[in-house]
């Protein structure tokens, strides 16, 4: 079989049916959803930076506009949360095709930028002048349409789209383009690569899958103002997670999320005061000690993580 | 005769069954799920409710707990609070966990709209009854959602009351005419600004609003929205902001030597200990602000008053490090409303104590004023009456209320020499 | 309206070149994006607050406690993090990720040991030694208060925190430009490695310029209290972003380019106070996008761009 298929059968089909199962055996169902949610950013980041080399320090850009243009849709035109979704989705994709020249710029000032337009988007938004459109400081409250269970359905399939176009990237032609292009992308051009291309599309796919979780978690969470949707906690756990698990891989991001998103919420039913500090002294030893992350420890011990 | 006998003992050993049930069914405790935030942009406002919230809990367990009426007994209160970070999403997975997991009776809210509101959709979901702290969001009370009650804030939407009033009513005899609007664009604050200008324009007094202006809640200069302000001539200025946006405001009025006839801000009244450390006595003398309850000794039919509260409080919290004020009678006002619907209601199913809790409205008098709640849920009581602040002789801030007259300590120095 | 708006814009926008000088230093010379900036910022507003509370020092005289502290801090913080953080596959993302859990740290320590509620000192603190000087040069005493400049009224924070502003531009500029040390720095800053194989210890130079870095961060922290209202463990993140602003905006590694940043962010903000209010703090992430999209060097550098 495959090795694309192969990958697809030992991980897709246990995360997505774990996460499908789950709800059955463990109450809190919102803590379940947010691990899928944040399963999907961390693959987003992991699309963008693992593959393309490209660090997102504002993806929740993408998230917060996926979420109201979500909510818009639906408060304003009282569209089905489906075709919502869809809204939501196409909303987070125009504002990465917005975006696209940031593309240009090298390393850190990517990343800057990026934080820079994802802030811009939240002030927008938040803005009281453009309050009948956005509903302003006020936030979203969605009437009518709360389904947590088939919200969470939705969530499970999104998630495995995504995995699936994850397992592809890591199989394919397209993804080893992209690796070349992180790595060197003058070399990349030269071998025949067209860089600018690959890498929009890399980056709409990951602003696509952000926009999708975005709308997911509006359609879930219901009422939420603009900061919840903007905060810049989502963007920082997806990398951070994405980074620990091992970037360019697709069980990376997973354990990634599975650990240390884990760990989040243990310490916050246990010890919670000093939840900032445990938290930043991980990022930091991570960083420091395991830059490649737990696949690269992995495949130092031989096992090839997919 | 033998029948009569054997009806008896069977009546009798029926109601001796039934009130052994009752009693096996009492829990031992009563558990409260509550949420704080030690960290983040809202510590400031969650930590003084959440200690208010903790004495309350352990007076009434120093007395063996609350009484219930639904099992005719006192039982221990068992407070389980999580620490949400000031992160929305956090709080909305603990809150879930609260209700799921740990299988709290009562549902408590952190402080502030923002933390909040994560749980309107959870507590709605699952059938159980949001005990609202202090979050004032419009967005949270629909004529269809019967699952939640607002405790201490009154609701934006006519919290400025006095103050407009105050200016429509007193201000064109004082000289009133040209009032200047800055606020700050967040859902608290945004909608007290179009509440007093609503209150305003609908009086037909002769006011103009000469400025209106909302700038950004991180706002952290205010020199030249000062000078632009002084530029319009107004007679007074409404400055409405969170803490951080009052102690700027007034830091910068002072260090730029403007002074405005009148200057209205809200933190001075509610977190004043804070104000006064970072403004100063003088940079506070003469601004009008809100009076709260922790200023105000209201006569409490229920639960300590303000003077013993505050007594209690000192006793238990020596560090210093969370601030006495309007947040901490706050929490404590939840203990109370809820020990006092405990003690009337015939279940703890949550639509029971919902409407326990609204039939309290009107009557129920503590040191945080009249308790009283719309039909949705929305706190109309406990309105917090205008005052001004003022020098007493230990050159600490002392309140003048001010609006409505009939609760008037002094008059309205106006305008501010 | 319009006078006070470009007057208060030049005043402000000095402040945050002082703010941004640091930052520049750090990210030109070792490429390191230091998310920790805006905390070390805080860190020396704090240390101007005890020392005015416990021992009644006033901000100025601070200036050279805050400096030697930091200076002293930031040597052996430097050779902590650095080293084994350049030895990775990418030094620039992963710092990125380094100094933000760096600022999530010293974030956790500051909220527990201060806990979390506002902080400041009275203005009338900075108000004494420009009334000093004023008093010296009208020959009579003249009350500490607010300053007047060609007409218009400012608090005397803002002079000072000007005045402090352009001497340390002028400081670096010496440092840079005139002193031996200055010179291997720059050469670093151009190119690492060629900079290495030419037998100049990369390690020592970036250490100072790091500890000068953030030592300067702490100085203008030293104002914070009273140019930002008041000061909080939480208000490093928000400062750190419009530090970038000003330092793309100007360019990198030129402290003059600084200047021009600062400045222009200090305007356009106070333009915007004035006519849009509500979008004023939309502008520095407007401007940075702006000035990386169509001159990604900054207006006054000559770094290049990838791809």
């Amino acid at each position: 079989m495959p090795r694309l298929w192969r990958h697809a059968l030992a991980i897709v089909v246990p995360v997505v049916g774990a996460m499908a199962v789950l709800p059955a055996l463990y109450g809190n169902h919102l803590l379940l959803f947010n691990f899928v949610v944040f399963m999907l950013l961390a693959q987003g980041v992991n699309v963008i930076y693992g593959f393309t080399g490209y660090l997102p320090f504002g993806y929740v850009g993408f998230f917060g506009t996926g979420a109201y243009g979500f909510s818009l849709m639906v408060v304003h035109l009282a569209t089905p949360p489906l075709l919502a979704l869809v809204a939501g989705g196409a909303a987070a994709v125009l504002l990465g095709l917005l975006l696209t020249p940031l593309l240009r710029l090298s390393g850190a000032y990517f990343s800057i930028a990026n934080l820079a337009a994802a802030l811009a988007v939240l002030q927008v938004v938040s803005n009281p002048d453009l309050q009948d459109i956005t509903k302003g400081p006020y936030g979203i409250a969605l009437n009518g349409i709360y389904q947590p269970t088939l919200a969470y359905g939705v969530a499970l399939a999104i998630l495995a789209a995504t995995l699936m176009t994850v397992v592809y990237l890591r199989n394919s032609r397209f993804g080893m383009a992209l690796q070349a292009i992180r790595e060197d992308p003058i070399s990349a051009g030269m071998a025949g690569i067209n860089v600018v291309r690959e890498r929009v599309i890399a980056w709409l796919i990951s602003a696509l899958i952000a926009g999708l979780a975005g709308s997911v978690f509006a359609w879930y969470v219901s009422v939420f103002y603009p900061e919840t949707v903007f905060g810049s906690e989502f963007s920082i756990f997806a990398i951070v997670f994405a980074l620990f698990g091992g970037p360019a891989t697709v069980l990376g991001p997973l354990l990634g999320v599975i650990i240390l998103y884990g760990i989040y919420n243990t310490i916050g039913i246990t010890t919670p005061q000093y939840f900032q500090l445990i938290y930043g002294l991980l990022i930091m030893v991570l960083v420091l000690f395991l830059p490649n992350g737990l696949a690269s420890l992995l495949r130092r011990w031989g096992i090839d993580v997919p | 005769m033998f029948q009569k006998l054997v009806c008896g003992l069977g009546l009798a050993s029926i109601v001796a069954l039934c009130g052994a049930a009752q009693a096996a069914e009492a829990p031992k405790e009563i558990k409260f799920g509550t949420l704080y935030a030690s960290a983040g942009p809202f510590a400031v406002i969650s930590m003084p409710v959440h200690y208010g919230l903790k004495l309350w809990a352990e007076q009434a367990n120093a007395e063996g707990g609350v009484f219930v009426k639904a099992f005719n007994k006192k039982i221990p209160v068992k407070l389980v609070a999580y620490d949400d970070q000031s992160n929305p999403a956090t709080a909305a997975t603990l809150y879930d966990q609260l209700i799921t997991q740990d299988k709290v009776d009562i549902l408590i809210t952190d402080s502030g709209s923002v933390l909040t509101a994560p749980a309107v959709p959870i507590a709605r979901n699952h059938k159980m009854l949001l005990i609202d702290q202090t979050g004032t969001g419009a967005n949270f009370f629909t004529a269809d959602n019967p699952y939640i009650a607002l405790m201490s804030d009154p609701v934006s939407t006519i919290w400025p009351k006095p103050l407009a009033d105050f200016i429509t009513h007193d201000g064109p005899a004082l000289g009133i005419k040209r009032v200047a609007l800055l606020y700050s664009t967040n859902d608290f604050t945004t909608t007290q600004a179009n509440a007093v200008r609503k209150f305003i324009t609908e009086a037909k007094a002769g006011i103009d609003i000469v400025y209106d202006q909302g700038v950004e809640t991180k706002t952290s200069n205010y020199t030249v929205l000062i000078n632009n302000i002084r530029a319009t001539n107004p007679d007074a200025v409404i400055e409405l902001g969170y803490d951080g946006n009052d102690i700027a405001f007034l830091r910068n009025l002072q260090d730029s030597g403007t002074k405005f006839k009148m200057v209205f801000c809200i933190y001075p009244g509610l977190e004043t200990n804070v104000l006064e450390k970072n403004v100063g006595g003088e940079g506070l003398q003469y601004v009008y602000t809100y009076v709260p309850s922790s200023e105000i000794a209201y006569q409490a039919s229920f639960g300590m008053n303000l003077a013993q509260y505050k007594a209690a409080w000192d006793k238990k919290y020596t560090d210093g490090k969370v601030e006495f004020g309007f947040n901490s009678v706050a929490g404590y006002t939840t203990g109370l409303v809820l020990e006092k619907a405990l003690s009337v209601a015939d279940s703890l199913d949550q639509l029971a104590l919902r409407n326990a809790i609204a039939s309290l409205s009107g009557n129920l008098r503590t040191l945080d004023g009249t308790f009283a709640i719309d039909e949705m849920g929305a706190q109309i009581g406990e309105i917090t009456p205008l005052g001004q602040l003022a020098l007493d002789k230990d050159k600490h801030i002392k309140f003048v209320t001010v609006y409505p007259h009939d609760v008037a300590t002094g008059k309205a120095i106006y305008p501010a020499p | 309206m319009l006078i006070y708006s470009l007057l208060a814009g030049l005043l402000f926008g000095l402040y945050f070149t002082l703010i941004g000088l640091g930052l520049n230093l750090v990210f030109g010379v070792m490429r390191i994006v230091n998310l920790a900036h805006g905390d070390f910022l805080m860190l020396g507003g704090f240390l101007a607050f005890w020392l005015f509370n416990l021992f009644a020092v006033n901000p100025l005289p601070a200036i050279p406690i805050a400096l030697f502290l930091f200076m002293m801090a930031g040597l052996p913080l430097y050779y902590l993090l650095v080293p084994r953080l350049l030895a990775a596959r990418d030094p620039e993302m992963l710092s990125i990720i380094l100094f933000f859990g760096f600022s999530q740290v010293i974030e956790a320590l500051t909220t527990i040991a201060f806990g979390t509620s506002e902080r400041s000192i009275p203005g009338i603190e900075l108000g004494r030694p420009v009334a000093a000087v004023e008093s010296w040069f009208a020959g009579r005493k003249v009350a500490p208060g607010p300053v007047t400049l060609f007409g218009q009224t400012f608090p005397a924070a803002w002079i000072v925190s000007a005045i402090v502003s352009a001497l340390a531009v002028f400081l670096i500029f010496l440092y840079l430009y005139r002193t031996r040390l200055g010179y291997l720095t720059r050469a670093v800053m151009v190119q690492r490695e060629e900079a290495l194989s030419s037998g100049i210890n990369v390690h020592r130079v970036s250490a100072i310029a790091f500890g000068v870095g953030i030592a300067l961060a702490a100085i203008s922290g030293l104002f914070a209290p009273f140019m930002l209202g008041s000061i909080t463990p939480a208000m490093g993140v928000d400062v750190t972003i419009v530090s970038f602003a000003v330092i793309v905006i100007g360019s990198l590694g030129n402290p003059l380019g600084t200047v021009l940043g600062g400045v222009l962010y200090g305007i356009s903000y106070m333009l915007m106070q004035s006519y849009f209010s509500s979008w004023a703090n939309l502008l520095p992430y407007l401007l940075l996008i702006a000035i990386l999209l169509v001159r990604p060097s900054g207006l006054l550098g000559r770094q290049v761009r990838r791809a």
